[in-house]
């Protein structure tokens, strides 16, 4: 079975030709398995936007090669166009791409282009919104008279509308409260768990990853760094501080504790985790 | 990239022309400019021509960057004299045929439209190299500030330029992004027919808009925040004083008109 995406000797230069040409990534071979959860993690400036930008043929690599679906994507136009719909990306701050008159016609949009009938285009959008939490009396008003976290809401349904088979998300969670952050979350690991489609979530937030990654990928420098399960990398804490980036803080804290000399494990990534084993320990129980 | 192109092509340096006080390269390059108008020869506009290179040595603006300024102008250059090979008649006929006659005079002016275009263009560029945006409006703004009597807001336009000269870098970067999300949706830029294209622009151009003005807003609003009201009673920060190489120029600046002018009366008028 081919993978979801790979990449190949990847390559992106910007600013080619002129003396600020820089290596936005550089070589970069990935391999991304269908149905996985991905998280790619790296301090701002590591190339983390300029490579999933390549999965959909936004960008068109200087050298190597990217494959979806075991396919090269700029083999020719129809290839690239159907990686377009094939790879949705929902970009940071997606809210500031709407533009219809209505919620509902900017999460048709997507499936418009796709070229597909009314009646199919008209139950995917209905299924997005639902997904994404997009109250149904909204869907005949202005994008522009939503709150914040409902335009990123309906921005969102207008990725997943297209039903593409791997959805990539830049930093989801910025700018959201703690409680946007939650929800999304929660939204994202709901949206896996129905469709079983191939999710990559790129963050530096290593909190709001740890919880739900399957496989993370960390940039460095415009190049993989790292990658394996959240235990592999998180327990690498001393090279990810290198890299500019944290072990999430609930880690830190039982990485304390242990230091104190109390029983309890390291691989704690997220506060609920963390919670349950203070919990257990409280109660007179042993660690799990 | 949309982000690759150029706007306000200031090149950083530090020579004569760059060090000279805005006002002064405004008022000298307006002066150039209306002289080269009054050039009649070959003669005088070889003086002004050669001024052009003078000026572009002591910037120190390499020669490729020149030329780039040139690149946009090629095709009006060709079709100018090509206009004016044809349609000018005078002095010895070299070639006539189909009803278009290739003559000495029409020769000359096409060699003289070129030179005067490429040296006024050559002239302003060197105006942009060496002078930051926001110097050149602070300068038209004090150049500008007598029309206060008639009471026009200078200072208000002035600041109005400003910012829409800052603004367009950050355009161009959120134009990008737009496009790049709804590519993401499937959005097809790139073919039809003009029509089909023109409606393309929509979900590019909403958006575009929509944060334009929400950018104003917030701008508007720290520019209170930080006590601004206007014009009025304000102070700067740098301040422009006329030094010696000013005068120095304004003194080359009358030489070369005086040079024109005797040139002109001297040598025979090419048009
Ligand atoms: N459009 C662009 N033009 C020039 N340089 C860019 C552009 N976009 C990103 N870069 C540069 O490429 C590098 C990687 O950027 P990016 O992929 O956005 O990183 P990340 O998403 O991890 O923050 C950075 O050094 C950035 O400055
Ligand atoms: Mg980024």
């Amino acid at each position: 079975m081919s993978y979801a995406i790979e990449t190949v000797n990847l390559t992106h230069y910007y600013s080619k030709g002129t003396v600020q040409q820089v290596a936005a990534i550089n070589d970069v071979n990935l391999q991304i398995e269908k149905g996985e959860l991905v998280g790619i993690i790296g301090h701002t400036g590591s190339g983390k936007s300029t490579l999933i930008s390549h999965f959909n043929g936004l960008l068109k690599p200087d050298s190597g090669k990217v494959l979806v679906d075991g396919e090269d994507i700029w083999k020719n136009k129809e290839t690239l166009r159907q990686s377009r719909f094939k790879v949705g990306l929902c970009f940071q701050y997606p809210e500031y791409q709407l533009f219809e008159e209505t919620v509902y016609k900017d999460i048709a949009f997507g499936p418009k282009n796709m070229k597909l009938s009314e009646a199919e285009i008209k139950e995917r959008v209905l299924r997005a919104a639902e997904f994404t939490g997009v109250k149904p009396e909204h869907l005949g008003k202005s994008p522009f008279d939503l709150s914040g976290g409902e335009k990123r809401r309906a921005a969102i349904a207008g990725v997943m509308s297209m039903e593409p088979q791997v959805l990539i998300f830049d930093e989801p969670a910025a700018g959201l409260d703690p409680k946007g952050r939650k929800d999304l979350v929660e939204l994202i690991k709901n949206y896996r768990k129905q469709t079983g489609s191939t999710v990559i979530i790129v963050s530096h937030s290593m909190e709001d990853i740890a919880g739900m990654a399957d496989r993370i990928i960390v940039m460095n420098n415009s190049t993989v760094a790292m990658q394996g399960s959240v235990d592999e990398v998180y327990s690498r804490g001393d090279e990810l501080r290198s890299m500019g980036l944290n072990v999430p803080e609930i880690t830190e804290i039982f990485a304390k504790l242990r230091a104190k000399g109390i029983n309890v494990p390291a691989n704690v990534y997220t506060v609920e985790q963390g919670e349950n084993i203070l919990r257990t320990l409280l109660k007179g129980g042993a660690a799990v | 990239m949309i982000r690759d192109i150029t706007i306000g092509q200031y090149y950083p340096g530090k020579s004569v022309l760059h060090r000279l006080d805005p006002r002064m390269k405004l008022i000298l390059t307006f002066g150039l400019i209306v002289v080269i108008f009054l050039c009649k020869s070959f003669f005088s506009l070889g003086l002004i021509a050669l001024t052009a290179v003078f000026a572009a040595i002591i910037s120190r603006v390499p020669a490729k960057m020149i030329l780039k300024s040139l690149k946009p102008i090629v095709i009006i250059l060709l079709f100018t004299a090509v206009l004016n090979i044809i349609y000018t008649e005078g002095g010895t006929v070299y070639f006539e045929k189909w009803g278009i006659a290739i003559t000495e005079k029409g020769i000359n002016t096409a060699i003289f439209t070129m030179i005067r275009i490429v040296s006024l263009v050559v002239i302003s560029s060197l105006l942009t190299y060496t002078t930051t945006p926001t110097m050149l409006t602070d300068a038209i703004e004090r150049l500008l500030s007598p029309l206060k009597i008639f009471k026009i807001k200078v200072h208000t336009l002035a600041m109005m330029m400003t910012l829409a000269l800052r603004f367009i870098p950050t355009l161009i970067e959120e134009i990008d992004r737009i496009m790049n999300a709804q590519k993401a949706r499937g959005a097809d830029l790139e073919s039809g027919g003009l029509v089909q294209r023109a409606k393309a622009l929509v979900p590019i151009f909403i958006p575009l808009m929509v944060s334009a003005f929400r950018r104003a807003y917030e701008l508007a609003f720290a520019m209170t925040c930080r006590c601004y009201t206007g014009g009025e009673g304000r102070t700067r920060m740098k301040q422009m004083k006329l030094k010696f190489r000013d005068f120095a120029a304004l003194f080359f600046l009358v030489a070369v008109t005086a040079g024109v002018i005797f040139l002109n009366i001297k040598f025979e008028a090419v048009i």
